[in-house]
């Protein structure tokens, strides 16, 4: 009675009395629509009526209704209704200003011609004029007419059948069992029919008894809740996802290995680690665990890797924290205060700088490398990994001839200098060590048999060695000097450019190598020769026939160029200086002549190009410039041998040189005349090695104790006013002073 | 030459201002120690729940990653805690001795 609502109470009030007055209310509605309706025609500009047809048909049924409507001469009372009731997608008007019942066929006109706006176009309604409406429907009704007893009889309409299936029975006919379907159908239809008059069929009546209802009650334990939580942390099921990938087998081999007790089985007892304290987490291996009641022993846990590397990290963090100070000052870093820690004087400490600089600089003591195992050898030689900068190989030789291991190898890093990272023993003595540039892992080593050997350093023990030249046919008979890798003077690009092992004996011969077959292969770069004076021969009156044999000369250090690559240095054992190229092999493209005694060290200069240094048994140390013959300055400072005499990677104008008993620091920036520092060494102790740090303005020495010092070169530079000069101005200072 | 476990504990100890080392299974049984029982029971229970803490906070950033060391630097020393699976090895240092 939605309708009603919008009614005044007066008409509701008699409405109520009325049986099937219900439907007034419709015709209320309706006529209400089809004043909405007959408002919204739809008119277009020139108006004509262009008002939407009705989508559906229109139907033709009685209207009981109407008929009687239309007798008590109501014109409100033409329900269109009943239809509106049964269809409620479309509703039929008719013109209010009929009077009577239309005939059929004017009904027909009409609700052609009305609109059912309602479906069409929702958006226009009308409004709803409520008073308008009850004021006419109560004109018409009088009091006398609302209390006759009225009949009225609603009556059904037809039913719109819009889909009829019921020849196929849901089976289309162009299925395959339609035809079976149809025959069943058929003569199920038959079956039906005889029944009616047919004795074979009784109808019968049956009732089914209704059991009667019991109730059972029963009382059970209460269930005893455990509440159980579990964080789920990312780790827990990244680990859970990679277990549950391994294979069945996998799982099998692992409890396998559980019972052989090594460290591998003990990772898997702990599958379930706290999240938080309290609660565990639950993992896949759980039951994989019950089953093996394995307890970690402390062998187990001494004996797994996991141990070795947590020792490994351990010991290196303890170490760092010891040399803490050191490290940094290496490094060059700052060390922050300590603000709990104020009773120490710092170690880099600005006032110490300012006294060192009023007195003689000095090399500050960082560290030792030393260890029980390089006791009873002495340190011949160093050499910095190329890749990584904290990694030092350092060669021994035994002082003990009968030391069944002669020579040692053992490469340190820098954060624990207790311990060598790895210790190599070789057959005989190391003379010289490399590192490769292009296989960063790759150390050769020169020794004193003449062998080369090459080793990995990424394994420990016996599976680093890769490879010798011990049965190699044309190895060194003599000590290898020294062992180099450089850069090939064959290039593709920048990158590409291969290593080439170069190696210099005293046998004078400079020979390349490479891997082959089983083992090291050479070519000979040059065969050193003595040079024989034209003077000399001609006042010998003898000529030198071809095949007579002319002695090799012993070489006994060389450098390559740092640009050109190809171009090397040869310094002999008779104080000649030879420069070489690769491609050249019968010739020298010049020759050094100044030293009288043998040459022990030629280096390149890393920062001026074609000037280098050379130091010799005679005392002196020259630097030459390349194509000029004699050199452009000497350094004569001590009565002593030098070793070596390298040149620093950071300063240009800075070398040190070994003597047997001090170390000489020369500064070319402030004298050319006397070295800017002497370290002596201890009493006893001899130094055999040299080399700069790379990265730091430090200095290694390696002496006969086997111990390798780490010294702190002070800041040359600090005080000074002038600016600091390249090696090349200083040379042109020299050489324009000389003339 | 392996690394020899032993010796390696050994020179750790022997390290300038190491205090004392200590290895704990994975139930928190202290099995070796250089401390006596008592402060080695209470590094032990104590140290075990924060690397658990700290390790799982590392791994839940990336689980691929995990803790290698953790180092608690006080006033008066450092504690330097190496957790695994199976074990905990402690060392206390006391650096500028």
């Amino acid at each position: 009675m939605s309708s009603s609502g919008s009614v005044g109470p007066k008409v509701t009030q008699r409405l109520k009395h009325k049986l099937g007055f219900k439907s007034y209310e419709k015709p209320k509605d309706s006529t209400a629509r089809e004043q909405q309706r007959k408002a919204a025609q739809v008119l277009d500009a020139e108006g004509r009526d262009v008002t939407p047809r009705p989508l559906c048909p229109t139907f033709l049924g009685v209207l009981p209704l109407d008929e009687i409507f239309s007798s008590k001469g109501s014109d409100r009372s033409k329900p269109t209704s009943s239809f509106a009731d049964l269809l409620t997608s479309s509703s039929f008007l008719e013109s209010t200003s009929q009077s009577s019942l239309s005939p059929k066929d004017s009904w027909t006109k009409e609700t052609i011609d009305s609109l059912t706006l309602q479906d069409v176009n929702p958006n226009l309604p009308a409004p709803y004029k409520v008073p308008v409406k009850i004021n006419r429907v109560e004109e018409d009704l009088t009091e006398d007419m609302l209390d006759e007893v009225v009949q009225k009889v609603i009556t059904d309409r037809d039913t719109l059948t819009l889909l009829d299936l019921s020849l196929t029975h849901g089976v289309s006919e162009e299925a395959e069992d339609s035809n079976a379907v149809q025959e069943r159908n058929v003569l199920y239809a038959e079956l039906c029919r005889n029944r009616t008059n047919n004795d074979k069929y009784v109808d019968g009546a049956t009732q089914t008894l209704n059991g009667m209802p019991k109730v059972k009650k029963i009382q059970t334990n209460k269930n005893i809740v455990v509440d159980e939580g579990a964080t789920a942390t990312n780790w827990d099921l990244h680990d859970s996802y990679c277990e549950q990938k391994k294979t069945p087998e996998a799982h099998e081999a692992d409890i396998q290995d559980l019972t052989a007790s090594t460290g591998k089985g003990q990772d898997r007892t702990a599958e379930s680690i706290s999240g938080d304290t309290g609660s565990t987490v639950s993992s896949l291996l759980e039951k994989c665990e019950d089953s093996f009641k394995a307890r970690p022993d402390l062998e187990d846990v001494l004996m797994s890797d996991s141990f070795k590397s947590s020792l490994l990290v351990m010991e290196r963090a303890v170490a760092t924290n010891v040399l803490l100070a050191e490290l940094a000052a290496y490094k060059n870093l700052p060390v922050l205060e300590d603000p709990d820690r104020t009773a120490e004087p710092g170690f880099g400490e600005q006032s110490d700088e300012d006294e060192e600089h009023l007195s003689t600089p000095t090399m500050k003591h960082l560290w030792v490398f030393v260890c029980d195992l390089t006791k009873g050898y002495k340190a011949t030689s160093m050499a910095w990994s190329k890749k990584n900068s904290n990694i030092l190989a350092v060669g021994y030789i035994a002082h003990d001839s009968k030391n069944p291991n002669p020579g040692l190898i053992c490469c340190w890093s820098l954060k624990n200098p207790k311990w060598p990272e790895r210790v190599y023993s070789c057959h005989s003595d190391v003379m010289s060590l490399d590192f490769s540039a292009n296989n960063p892992s790759q150390l050769a080593v020169g020794m004193k048999d003449g062998s080369i050997s090459i080793y990995s350093v990424n394994t420990e023990g016996e599976t680093a060695f890769i490879a010798s030249s011990r049965e190699g046919s044309r190895k060194h008979l003599h000590p290898v000097m020294q062992v180099t890798w450089t850069k090939h003077q064959l290039k593709l690009s920048e990158k590409e450019r291969q290593d080439v092992l170069v190696s210099v004996s005293i046998d004078g011969r400079i020979t390349k190598w490479f891997l082959g077959g089983s083992g090291l292969d050479c070519i000979d770069l040059m065969k050193l020769k003595k040079i024989y004076d034209a003077k000399k021969k001609a006042a010998g009156g003898k000529k030198v026939e071809g095949n007579v044999l002319v002695p090799a000369i012993p070489a006994l250090c060389f450098d390559f160029h740092p640009t050109e690559y190809g171009i090397y240095l040869v310094g002999t054992y008779d104080g000649l200086i030879h420069e070489c190229s690769v491609s050249n092999n019968e010739q020298f493209l010049n020759t050094y002549k100044h030293h009288i005694g043998p040459v022990n060290h030629v280096e390149w200069s890393p920062f001026s190009p074609d000037v280098f240094l050379s130091c010799s048994s005679d005392w002196s140390m020259h630097l030459w410039q390349r194509g000029v013959s004699a050199p452009t300055m000497s350094f004569r400072s001590a009565y002593s041998e030098v070793h070596i005499a390298q040149w620093s990677s950071n300063s240009p104008a800075l070398f040190a040189a070994i003597y047997k008993q001090w170390v000489e620091v020369w500064d070319l920036n402030s004298n050319i005349m006397f070295p800017t520092i002497v370290h002596h060494a201890a009493a006893d102790v001899e130094l055999t090695s040299l080399l700069f740090a790379r990265d730091s303005d430090s200095v290694l020495v390696g002496d006969t104790e086997g111990q390798v010092t780490v010294y702190k070169l002070p800041n040359l530079r600090v005080g000074r006013t002038k600016k600091v000069e390249s090696l090349d101005d200083i040379i042109q200072s020299v050489s324009s002073h000389r003339w | 030459m392996k690394v020899d476990v032993e010796g390696t504990l050994k020179r750790i100890e022997s390290y300038k201002g190491v205090i004392g080392t200590i290895v704990v299974n994975a139930e928190g049984i202290p099995i070796r120690s250089t401390l006596d029982n008592s402060t080695t029971v209470q590094y032990a229970g104590l140290l075990r729940h924060l690397a658990a803490m700290a390790r799982s906070s590392v791994r839940d950033i990336d689980p691929q990653n995990d803790l290698t060391v953790l180092r608690i630097h006080s006033k008066k020393y450092e504690i330097m805690v190496a957790p695994e699976n199976n074990y905990l090895l402690i060392v206390i240092q006391n650096p500028c001795e």
